[in-house]
């Protein structure tokens, strides 16, 4: 009779991989393929973030199912990094130097604190898996306080921007220094906010923004509609994102064109009409923007809507029409950056400083061109903290449409979601509530120790 | 066949007895009955006889050494003759001369209803022991024959008949077969029984039965013929796999299919079979029957037993049909005009912001009115022949037999560019080696072409490109080509612009699917002593799986992108199995009244799977395609797997009989399999049964009513261990790959796909069944009831885990099922003789229940793919519920404008859909989701039907199912506002129309103006999940009648031929279904049982028209 004990041919098992840094940076990449594929992850990742005043149809019933893809993909992200960084520090990678370990491993934080930084804005207080935690399967855990979930996010970070290097010269992709420092300022920023509203953070976000500046590694592309081309996508500006190239593809561009473009959009995130009328006309809406197409005006459009060209105007019409997109997803860029910083330093000073309205005015005079806009004026430091503040945010609101729920986590961090919109059946909905994303119902029910946030059942 | 001659053994010690002694002593022991006239036998020689567990034949053979005396047995007769030319010991058919004459002689042929004349019929003076049989050419003649005697004509398979010879000398009598008696012996795995003593529930068709209707698959002839057995046609195309359920469905995870055992060979693929070539097909239902088959027996066991030579001269069969085949019914779609109105009505509603230009003008709709459009259903389909030839030569000698056949099957796909081929070829051949040694090598192979556009949910790269789906979604005012021959786009702007030419879609797609199959079997059997006998049998199934395909420039799939074109892939797999089964059988009856017959096997099980596939994209040559990969600039994604599963098997069975009115079955079988955790590697699986005959008793034998009755009862255990090898290790998988170095190279990622689960283990099915048994008027009625209770434990069960531990489940033996049923068949023989007919009826109803889902209280399935608003948990198994079950919103109707004000307070007007609010909270939100249908039937019924008269025989069957709900996907987008073709549109909503569910087109500005807020939130993706598109599924199907003509025997016989038969049938020619989709026997995409039932655009059903011809030599 033959052995019944099996030995399988085709795979192994985790506890015997991430050997070495090849296969650790293979559980890397698989922790943002997870993220970032076809049809999965962001690929299709806006739809939870369509209740802001950016996105057609936003409304402010959040269904019980919202985000819930979102924090699947995340998670699963963070048990492949979990599973490297556990074996980094078992000492399983053999063969290479310590600095080489110690940038695996500030590889392995960086990711790890940027999907914790994803789920803590959307959900709240998440249950915190490490690599140090007990195997999750066997035991269940509650979810961790925002300001845990945060104090891992920061160390992850302040460990990545200490090891990473300044920049991979045959690895554009990778994680940096300066994506860290980045990260972490923007971290910085929303902990200042709410909902832990630790004020003492905008300093050190204002501290890591200028860091960033002044490492001399990026600066604004000058012209705004080269921002989003694929020539520009490893920088100067680009500091970290989602990366796609002609053989990974992610998800059908279509989604965010009207049909009327190439063979066809489908038109499923559009901007709203109100939104694009409060913009002032300058170069970056035409850039950003779809208002018209071929000499129609987009009430013309079959939507009716315009749409933003971020992510499928400046790839090929081949790729286009090809249900592909080659775009990049971008995470943190360096007008995010000076943003950042104009805003916390605007809030740890008692008012604009002059840096911070030098780095605000960075973006607005790209954004109008470098010419004088009477309507998009450039700020002064006679501006009161507020109104330099609200400036800030509207401004983060137009330079960064449609990436990756900027505008959604601005309007929860600074709670203002019922004065974004004065639409009555949005309004009708708003209830504080709704600042979060309710936990996943599976989770919730498989897992009595998970608590339901409020205003969703459980 | 002699089938009780050839299971009965003697074992007599008889010491200087007479002749007649010995006869007596032989009718006492047994059931033979012997026939003879006096003078031609001496029946006072004396002889002594010594054998030990012999057939009759030894012993006649011994009895008659050295007379002229010759026998000859039918079934329980045995027919003592005079040979004619003296020769002795010919144990065959031979004439018997009457040496005296007294009284009157009559003489006369015997043939049977086609005319052919039929040795060796047996006919005796009835209450006499005097008879005669008939020659080689039909003929008899008996003297003696008083007037006023009764001849009784009789022969195995037909219908005895009684004859007065009143004034008569020449006797000729046609016979008509009879049907099939509990005498028949049948398979019930390592072995075989007959049917009277059967203990457990078994279904039995026989391959005559099964020729009878012109049939291309061996699965499609078991549908609606076998009480308990679920057959659904998941797809119309040809070559299309059926699912096939015994007795509901037990598992979620671990397969439903039953087992299927070809000539002792466990797994096989009756798509391998020709259903020519198969002498039976068992099905082994309840527990008794099945745990033999230990750890695959839990879903039923389809035996098949292949056709055997018989010992004769050679007969030679030749068929062949030739059939044609249409759609059965297209979906009603609007005709360009009106769908050219109804766009123009919907863009007239997006008024939000100004007056919306018409789409089309007036001139244009009247254009198309005059010219009609393209029908794109009718672009796609056709009308394709089928043909099929079948060639079979069979024989034998004394000591070898042997049974040759061959096939071709070629069947165009009633959806253009798809077909599916077939050549099969099997050799069976049997030896008696020598009086103790037998010997049995058996080969069957099949090579199947079968190409088809993609159809249906998980085929097809995307539904884009999905023919069947978007064919009849397609824009009708636009024809399939421009000016210049090329296929037109969908025009952009209204419709469903998002899908690829319809017509290119179908045809350009090159889809090639190779199979070839190889199974062979071998045993040799030693009689050690007597009754003792060993078996020891090897056999191998090996297929090789060769399929490619390419999707040209011309395709959605292989669209020129950046001067490049094509996307094609390339999948080689091989599936070995190997089986070694060691049978040690013992069978002996004692004192004529104990009938034991027990077996012990070791066995083992080896099978293995390599494959290994690519997906290119990117060639610069079109022409040369996937057949140059060098030519291709991207590999997209690549694979190889290697796995093997090792199962070890002892068992062992008893089967006990006393006096043929007690009889007890029990086996036990042990399964080892690798493909469990290391701590449950193997498996027990006890089953017992009893079975009490109560018409052999004496107080219900003087009722003089019942032929049989027998009153049965099991238990046992059975498994499922359909996992796949390697579940039980945590595993780290390739595939995930991602650039993660940005620029543009790629980066090999690997994931953590499982995890370990070391305490896996078999899914047991236990099951209790009662059965009745009964015939009357000497078995020309008969009925057969089951009734049983299936509880599965340990259910295979991807339990699903909380999706922050990185995986979204673990494959654990949780939850339990029920599945409880009765199942009754009725057969009867209402006419017999020259007009015969011969009807059987059986009826099933099983109910299925999930009593335990682990820690889960629901189990929710993804049942579509993209582009339908459906996203999570349609369908949902629930403990208390059963399989099945759909869960949605539920709708009713459409909201009057009487109702305006309660509309008004979910936010709604007018003509929108009329939600059901569950919980009466005034939303309409996730918590009103409820059970919306149910795909499982109350009962599926079948009703077979056969007639003859003279030269004319008729067969029907009518098939159906009633209680399924079907959930129509396809409805979704056909039946869109913005885009829908679907015919149901013009009745919309309007104030003149208000009772009607499709809702009507309200516009934006009165939506507007209405300011309404809604209280409907559907949840995002899920807002299709409605109540609307579960449609009835039951149906009634004239599944197949067949009208056959039988060519007198007199006229094949002047052209050389033994016998000639020329047929008519038509399939699927009525079917009465109130479901408005192609076709109501749907299901496809079933990644597990708990999702049949969702009509995803499958390859619709065709109506077939058969001519045929069958002629033997």
């Amino acid at each position: 009779c033959k052995n019944l004990d099996e030995q399988p041919f085709s795979f192994v098992s985790p506890e015997t991989f991430s050997s070495s840094a090849a296969q650790v940076e293979a559980s890397y990449a698989a922790s943002l393929n997870h993220l970032w594929d076809y049809w999965s992850g962001y690929g299709y990742g806006y739809n939870p973030f369509r209740h802001d005043d950016q996105f057609v149809g936003g409304n402010l019933n959040i269904g019980a199912d919202n985000g819930d893809g979102l924090w699947n993909v995340h998670y699963a992200s963070i048990q492949s990094i979990n599973g490297a960084i556990a074996a980094i520090k078992a000492g399983r990678v053999k063969g290479e130097d310590q600095e080489t370990i110690d940038r695996l491993l500030a590889q392995g934080m960086f990711l790890r604190a940027h999907n914790y930084f994803m789920l803590v804005r959307m959900f709240g207080g998440v249950p915190l898996i490490t690599d140090e935690s007990p195997d999750p399967i066997s035991n269940p855990m509650p979810r961790s306080s925002v300001s845990d979930v945060y104090s891992l996010i920061v160390s992850d970070l302040t460990f990545a921007a200490s090891k990473l290097p300044l920049s991979w010269p045959d690895a554009p992709g990778k994680p940096t220094q300066g994506a860290a420092k980045g990260i972490l300022a923007k971290v910085y920023l929303t902990m200042a906010t709410f909902p832990l509203n630790e004020t003492s953070n905008y300093q050190k976000a204002e501290q890591m923004a200028r860091e960033v500046m002044e490492s001399g590694k990026y600066w604004l592309v000058t012209d705004v509609v080269d921002v989003f081309k694929p020539e520009n996508e490893y920088g100067p500006e680009m500091m970290w994102g989602y990366n796609s190239t002609s053989d990974d593809k992610t998800t059908d561009p279509q989604i965010w064109a009207p049909s009327v473009y190439g063979d066809g959009g489908w038109g499923d995130a559009a901007i709203d009409t109100t939104f694009e009328k409060s913009w002032p006309a300058q170069a970056r809406k035409d850039a950003y923007l779809m208002t018209e197409w071929n000499g129609t005006h987009y009430s013309d459009f079959p939507e009716q809507t315009p749409f933003c060209k971020k992510f499928f105007f400046y790839i090929s019409l081949d790729d286009f029409n090809g249900y592909a997109s080659t775009a990049n997803w971008p995470i943190i860029r360096y007008a995010d950056v000076l943003l950042i910083y104009a805003e916390a330093a605007n809030m740890a000073n008692g008012g604009p400083t002059q840096q911070a309205v030098d780095a605000v005015n960075q973006v607005i005079d790209r954004a109008n061109g470098y010419v004088e806009n009477p309507l998009h004026p450039k700020m002064t430091t006679s501006m009161s903290q507020t109104e330099f503040d609200e400036a800030v945010i509207q401004e983060r609101s137009w330079e960064l449409v449609f990436e990756n729920g900027d505008r959604w986590f601005d309007i929860c961090r600074k709670r203002i979601l019922d004065e974004v919109t004065t639409r009555p059946d949005y309004l009708a909905n708003f209830s504080e509530d709704d600042y979060l994303f309710p936990i996943p119902e599976v989770d919730l029910e498989l897992n009595e120790l998970l608590e339901q946030n409020p205003g969703y059942s459980e | 066949s002699n089938s009780y001659s050839q299971v009965t053994k003697f074992s007599l010690e008889l010491e200087n007895k007479t002749i007649r002694e010995i006869i007596s002593e032989i009718e006492e022991q047994s059931e033979f009955i012997f026939f003879y006239q006096k003078q031609q036998i001496d029946l006072d020689r004396k002889v002594s006889v010594h054998v030990k567990n012999e057939k009759i034949e030894s012993i006649l053979d011994k009895l008659f050494a050295g007379t002229n005396n010759i026998y000859f047995i039918n079934n329980r007769q045995i027919v003592i003759g005079v040979s004619k030319e003296e020769k002795v010991r010919v144990p065959s058919v031979s004439v018997i001369e009457d040496a005296v004459q007294q009284k009157k002689e009559i003489s006369g042929k015997v043939t049977d209803r086609n005319g052919l004349p039929l040795p060796g019929v047996t006919i005796i003076v009835k209450g006499s022991t005097q008879g005669t049989i008939t020659n080689a050419e039909g003929k008899y003649t008996l003297s003696d024959v008083a007037e006023g005697d009764v001849l009784q004509f009789s022969f195995m398979g037909m219908e005895t008949q009684e004859v007065n010879v009143s004034g008569k000398t020449n006797i000729n009598l046609v016979m008509y077969e009879s049907t099939i008696g509990i005498e028949e012996v049948i398979a019930i795995g390592y072995g075989t029984q007959k049917k009277s003593d059967i203990t457990g529930s078994v279904s039995s068709v026989k391959g005559d039965e099964l020729t009878q209707m012109p049939m291309q698959r061996v699965d499609q002839a078991l549908q609606g013929r076998a009480s308990g057995v679920l057959v659904l046609n998941t797809a119309g195309a040809p070559g299309a796999q059926t699912t096939i359920r015994v007795r509901g469905m037990n598992s979620i995870n671990g397969g439903n299919n039953a087992l299927v055992v070809i000539d002792g060979l466990q797994g096989g693929n009756l798509n391998s079979i020709n259903p020519n070539d198969i002498e039976s097909l068992e099905i082994l239902k309840d527990a008794s029957a099945t745990a033999i088959y230990g750890s695959m027996g839990a879903n039923g066991v389809i035996l098949v037993t292949t056709k055997r030579g018989k010992k004769g001269k050679p007969t030679i069969n030749y068929s062949y049909s030739y059939g044609s085949q249409s759609i059965r019914s297209k979906l009603d779609i609007m005709g360009a005009a009106d769908y050219a109105r109804t766009r123009n009505a919907f863009r007239a509603t997006q008024n939000g912001s100004g007056t919306p230009v018409p789409i089309f003008t007036e001139q244009q709709i009247q254009e198309l009115e005059r010219t009609g459009g393209t029908d794109w259903q009718d672009e796609i389909y056709r009308i394709a022949p089928i043909q099929n030839h079948q060639l079979s030569m069979g024989g034998g000698t004394e000591n070898m037999r042997y049974m040759v056949s061959g096939g071709y099957l070629d069947q165009q796909g009633i959806l253009l560019n798809s077909e599916y081929e077939r050549f099969t070829l099997r050799a069976n051949f049997s030896a008696d080696i020598t009086e103790k040694v037998s010997f049995e090598l058996n080969w069957g192979g099949s090579k199947e072409f079968g190409s088809s556009p993609p159809y249906g949910g998980g085929t097809a790269l995307s539904f884009l490109g999905q023919a069947v789906n978007i064919a009849p979604r397609w824009d009708p005012t636009t024809p399939p080509y421009d000016a210049n021959g090329n296929y037109n786009s969908h025009p952009v702007g209204y419709g469903a612009y998002d899908t690829w030419n319809p017509l290119a879609a179908t045809v350009e797609p090159d889809i090639q699917n190779h199979t070839i199959r190889n199974n062979v079997n071998t045993y040799i059997e030693y009689e050690i002593i007597d009754g003792l006998k060993l078996k020891i049998s090897g056999g191998a199934a090996i297929s090789n799986v060769n399929d490619k395909s390419y999707y040209n420039s011309k395709t959605w799939e292989g669209k020129p992108v950046g001067g490049v074109v094509g996307y094609g892939t390339l999948t080689e797999q091989v599936n070995s199995h190997y089986q070694n089964s060691n049978i040690l059988s013992y069978d002996k009856t004692f004192n004529s009244t104990h009938k034991l017959t027990a077996i012990a096997v070791a066995e083992q099980q080896y099978d293995k799977y390599q494959g290994s596939g690519l997906v290119a994209s990117k060639f610069t040559v079109d022409q040369t395609g996937i057949n140059d990969l060098g030519g291709a600039d991207e590999i997209s994604s690549k694979y190889s797997s290697v796995s093997e599963r090792v199962i070890n098997s002892y068992l062992g069975r008893v089967n006990y009989a006393y006096a043929d009115k007690y009889m007890l079955t029990a086996s036990y079988r042990a399964d080892g399999s690798s493909v469990f955790g290391k701590n449950n590697k193997w498996g027990y699986f006890p089953s017992a049964s009893l079975a009490w005959r109560v018409s052999k008793e004496p107080f219900v034998q003087n009722l003089n009513l019942f032929t049989n009755l027998k009153f049965r009862g099991s238990w046992g255990i059975t498994g499922n261990q359909a996992i796949s090898p390697y579940e039980t290790i945590a595993r780290m998988e390739s595939g995930s790959d991602y650039p993660y170095n940005g620029g543009s190279s790629t980066n090999l990622g690997f994931r953590i796909a499982s995890a370990a689960n070391p305490n896996l283990k078999w899914e047991s099915t236990t099951q209790l069944n009662v059965g009745l048994d009964a015939s009357i008027f000497k078995g020309r009625l008969s009925t057969t009831v089951d009734i049983y209770k299936k509880k599965t434990e340990d259910l295979l069960l991807n339990r699903t885990l909380p999706r922050y531990t990185g995986l979204r489940s673990v494959i654990d033996n949780v939850g339990s099922v029920e599945n409880k049923g009765v199942e009754l068949s009725i057969t009867g023989d209402p006419f017999v003789g020259a007009f015969r007919w011969n009807t059987g009826f059986n009826i099933s109803w099983n109910r299925n229940k999930v009593l335990d889902l682990g820690e889960n209280e629901t189990l929710r399935f993804r049942t579509t793919y993209g582009g339908y608003s459906l996203k999570n948990g349609f369908m949902q198994l629930r403990v208390g519920e059963p399989f099945g079950q759909m869960y949605g919103y539920g709708t009713e109707g459409t909201w009057k404008e009487s109702e305006a004000t309660q509309a008004a307070k979910f936010g709604q007007l007018p003509g929108d859909i009329k939600y059901t609010d569950t919980n009466a909270d005034g939303k309409i939100n996730t918590e009103d989701i409820k059970i919306i249908g149910n795909s499982m039937p109350n009962f599926i019924f079948g009703w077979t039907n056969s007639l003859s008269y003279k030269n004319f025989d008729m067969t029907i069957l009518i098939q159906g199912s009633k209680g399924n709900d079907i959930f129509n996907q396809g409805r979704i987008r056909l039946e869109r506002g913005s885009e829908g073709t679907s015919a149901r549109l013009l009745d919309r909503w309007t104030p003149e129309n208000q009772n009607t569910d499709v809702p009507a087109f309200i516009d934006e500005k009165t939506r507007m103006d209405a300011a309404l807020v809604s209280t409907i939130n559907l949840g995002s993706g899920d807002s299709e999940r409605l109540q609307r598109w579960v449609e009835d599924g039951s149906y009634v199907r004239l599944k197949n009648i067949v009208l056959a003509y039988n060519i007198p025997a007199g006229l094949t016989q002047k052209i050389g031929l033994g016998s000639a038969k020329l047929y008519i049938s038509a399939t699927n020619l009525i079917t009465l279904t109130d479901y408005s989709g192609y076709d109501p026997e749907v299901s496809a995409y079933n990644r597990n049982d708990a999702q049949i039932g969702v009509d995803l655009s499958n390859y619709p059903t065709a109506k077939t028209f058969t001519f045929g011809i069958d002629v033997s030599f």
